[in-house]
């Protein structure tokens, strides 16, 4: 894997498979307040897809990508809309996408938007349910709502502009997630931990996709990242031969 | 460690010599026992016990408080020192390489050479510099230096670079025992070796006193047709040559200097004397290298007894080779035969 | 040469100021082979989780954490047991001793 910058209007930093790579590409896309590194590298999931072809970047407003102020840059076609860039500028025609949390609906609307670009799905730590449900978005920094933590916990990383993530979160609630329509011809697999409260009715969204579900034990939405039984099952949904059979 | 260090083998397999880093790491670990004012830090030297496991298990055996890891910050660790050694402890601190021993070059030579003068007395600076010096282990830049004229030629320094293990297990304590500064330069390419060179006297074993004044040089091997003059790995190499030219017929004399400041010029004095030719040899560059003063030295206290001009064997001046060219850098056994073959006047 | 050693393995700094991480589930147990950088355990912190790769090749010998025990950053995490080369450390190379080569021969100084 590289990482380089692709210059844009938000300039994105990205990583692209080694040179050569065989195979269908993965698009990494990482969660809320996190970046490709702490999302895909620490937790041992580019390890665990060391056979496939990787790619993946920081989000706008996260890591090492510009960080636009306004909530208008972050809606989530804006932020797909970086995703395809990155498929341009990587030459990359079709792509399996894996995406946590927010990375997870990106994944969905990528599949929505862009079904020619996009093989085989995986949404981890992700559900119908609003993830802002609750949150007062113009007032983070007092907010107790969950997602008030989670932003809390991701404004104080070292790197991080509060600004930019409040603007991210601003954007991306102005247009909640739908889970009608669904991509069509892109078949899914969704996981989440145990007891990952965002993930709240991710069965229900299988089984309206038609997309197996997987639990990993014990995990909450933080921990279940990084569990060895998610990615292991990711891998195999990623690698299967022929095309993965719906419902 | 191997159980040569430590002298659990069974009674019927007798434990072959200690390396000679598992020497120098019994030399620290009786400095540690014998003195709880004796501090050994430096980068590496406590969870992972010395890049060449010099000082393996003495973090555990001793605690962090008195053998620890510091920064990659080589002025620190030499400042370190100073302070320690004014409030009055004993410190042993090590350089990982030679080459980033010129970082700490200002505490070495402005402070912890200085103090005990500056001080009139009040300070002593008892610090042990520890630096795994010289060539021949084929690491990149920085890794393979010769200091050794550096330091010899600053006042209030003591240098010393024992050639195998026995002598460096007893050098190290000395250095450490000792109320001055020492910059103890230790063979990289000798760690691993055990004993006494092929030829060289029968040496005791780290148990074995056997102890020479700090200054003082040894002949390693007898012989009295020339001199050769060596320290570090260099002795052994001089040890070598010495059997081929007894292929020969020519009966070479071998002195390992051991302490490069103050130099034993007594010593070097009474060889030449007899064998009449000397052939100096070292790793570091020719020019203003030691053997500059070793030769000086051997003409002042020969002169008259001097069949030929005292013979150089250095390194080339050039800044030190990357490994592959190392053995074309450092002295061959060709250059030093030749060198002798000069001193017979063909 | 090689024979087999005892290291162990501390848990390492995890950055950005964390002096502790959780045990959230070991990849090994004691018997185990493990390769180089092959998943070993993954533990959570206050900010994230993370998966720890294995900093050896070897044979896990004692795990020094319970899942879900909290272990402080330079506390022993996991033992192995590896083939210890008997390396010059973190560069170069050990010396080999070679048999002596020469060109240049002597004559003995005609004046003894």
């Amino acid at each position: 894997m590289t990482t380089d910058t692709l210059q844009a209007a938000v300039p994105l930093r990205y990583t692209a498979p080694d040179p050569g790579a065989e195979g269908v590409p993965v698009l990494l896309v990482h969660g809320f307040g996190s970046d490709f590194e702490l999302n895909w590298v620490r937790t041992g999931w580019t390890r665990a897809l060391a056979d496939l072809p990787v790619a993946g970047c920081d989000l706008r407003g996260h890591g090492g990508s510009g960080k636009p102020h306004d909530a208008a840059s972050y809606t989530p076609g804006a932020l797909v809309g970086d995703l395809v860039a990155l498929l341009d500028a990587l030459g990359t025609e079709q792509c399996d996408v894996v995406g946590y949390s927010l990375g997870a609906r990106l994944a969905w609307e990528l599949a929505l938007a862009h079904p020619a670009r996009v093989r085989r799905a995986v949404l981890a730590g992700f559900g119908p349910r609003d993830a802002f449900a609750g949150a007062d978005l113009d007032d983070l920094e007092s907010d107790d709502s969950a997602f008030g933590q989670v932003y809390r916990a991701a404004s104080r990383l070292p790197g991080a502009d509060p600004a930019a993530l409040a603007a991210c979160a601003r954007g991306q609630a102005a247009h909640p997630f739908r889970s009608a329509p669904a991509p069509e011809s892109v078949p899914m697999l969704l996981m989440a931990g145990e007891r990952d409260d965002l993930a709240t009715g991710m069965e229900d969204l299988a089984r309206e996709t038609g997309a197996a579900a997987l639990r990993a034990p014990g995990r909450d939405h933080r921990t279940a990242v990084a569990a060895q039984g998610l990615k292991k099952a990711a891998a195999e949904f990623l690698t299967a031969q022929a095309a993965v059979p719906r419902g | 460690m191997s159980p040569a260090a430590t002298g659990r083998t069974g009674a019927e397999a007798p434990a072959p010599p200690a390396t000679m880093r598992e020497a120098l790491n019994r030399a620290l670990d009786e400095a540690l026992a014998e003195d709880p004012a004796t501090l050994v830090f430096g980068e590496d030297v406590g969870r992972l016990g010395g890049v060449f496991r010099v000082t393996d298990g003495l973090q555990q055996r001793y605690g962090e408080h008195r053998v620890f890891d510091t920064p990659l910050a080589e002025a620190a660790i030499a400042g370190m020192a100073v302070g320690l050694a004014m409030n009055g402890w004993r410190p042993v601190p090590e350089l990982q390489f030679d080459g980033f021993a010129y970082p700490a070059l200002d505490q070495i030579v402005n402070q912890i050479a200085r103090m005990n003068y500056r001080s009139r007395g009040r300070a002593p600076m008892p610090v042990t510099v520890r630096v795994p010096s010289f060539g021949g282990i084929r690491a990149p830049e920085h890794h393979g230096e010769s200091l050794e004229a550096v330091f010899a030629h600053v006042p209030g320094l003591k240098v010393a670079a024992p050639s195998d293990a026995p002598d460096a297990y007893r050098m190290l304590l000395q250095s450490i025992r000792s109320d001055d500064p020492v910059v103890f330069l230790e063979p990289k390419a000798r760690y691993w070796d055990r004993g006494p060179g092929p030829s060289g006297p029968e040496a005791p074993g780290p148990e074995a006193p056997g102890e020479l004044p700090v200054g003082a040089s040894r002949v390693v091997r007898s012989g009295r047709h020339a001199t050769l003059v060596a320290w570090g790995a260099m002795v052994h190499r001089c040890l070598r040559a010495a059997e081929l030219a007894a292929e020969d017929g020519v009966d070479l004399e071998v002195v390992d200097l051991r302490w490069l400041k103050p130099i034993d010029a007594a010593g070097l004095a009474e060889s030449v004397r007899r064998t009449r030719r000397a052939v100096v040899v070292h790793e570091a560059p020719l020019t203003a290298g030691l053997g500059g003063e070793v030769s000086a030295l051997i003409t002042e206290g020969a002169f008259s007894r001097l069949a030929a001009p005292v013979q150089r064997v250095a390194g080339f001046d050039v800044p030190y080779p990357a490994g592959p060219l190392e053995p074309q850098y450092l002295p061959t056994l060709d250059r030093i035969l030749s060198a002798v073959q000069r001193t017979f006047g063909a | 040469m090689t024979h087999p050693e005892e290291t162990t393995f501390h848990l390492p700094d995890l950055g950005e100021g964390l002096v502790e991480a959780t045990v959230l589930e070991w990849l090994v147990r004691p018997g185990d082979r493990v390769e180089r950088n092959g998943p070993l355990v993954e533990v959570e912190t206050t900010k994230s989780a993370a998966e720890i790769p294995s900093p050896h090749a070897g044979v896990v010998a004692r795990l020094h954490a319970e899942e879900g025990e909290t272990v402080a950053v330079g506390a022993p995490l996991v033992t192995f047991e590896v083939a210890a080369q008997d390396a010059a450390g973190i560069v170069g190379t050990v010396p080999t001793e070679e048999a002596p080569r020469r060109r240049v021969r002597l004559r003995p100084p005609e004046d003894e």
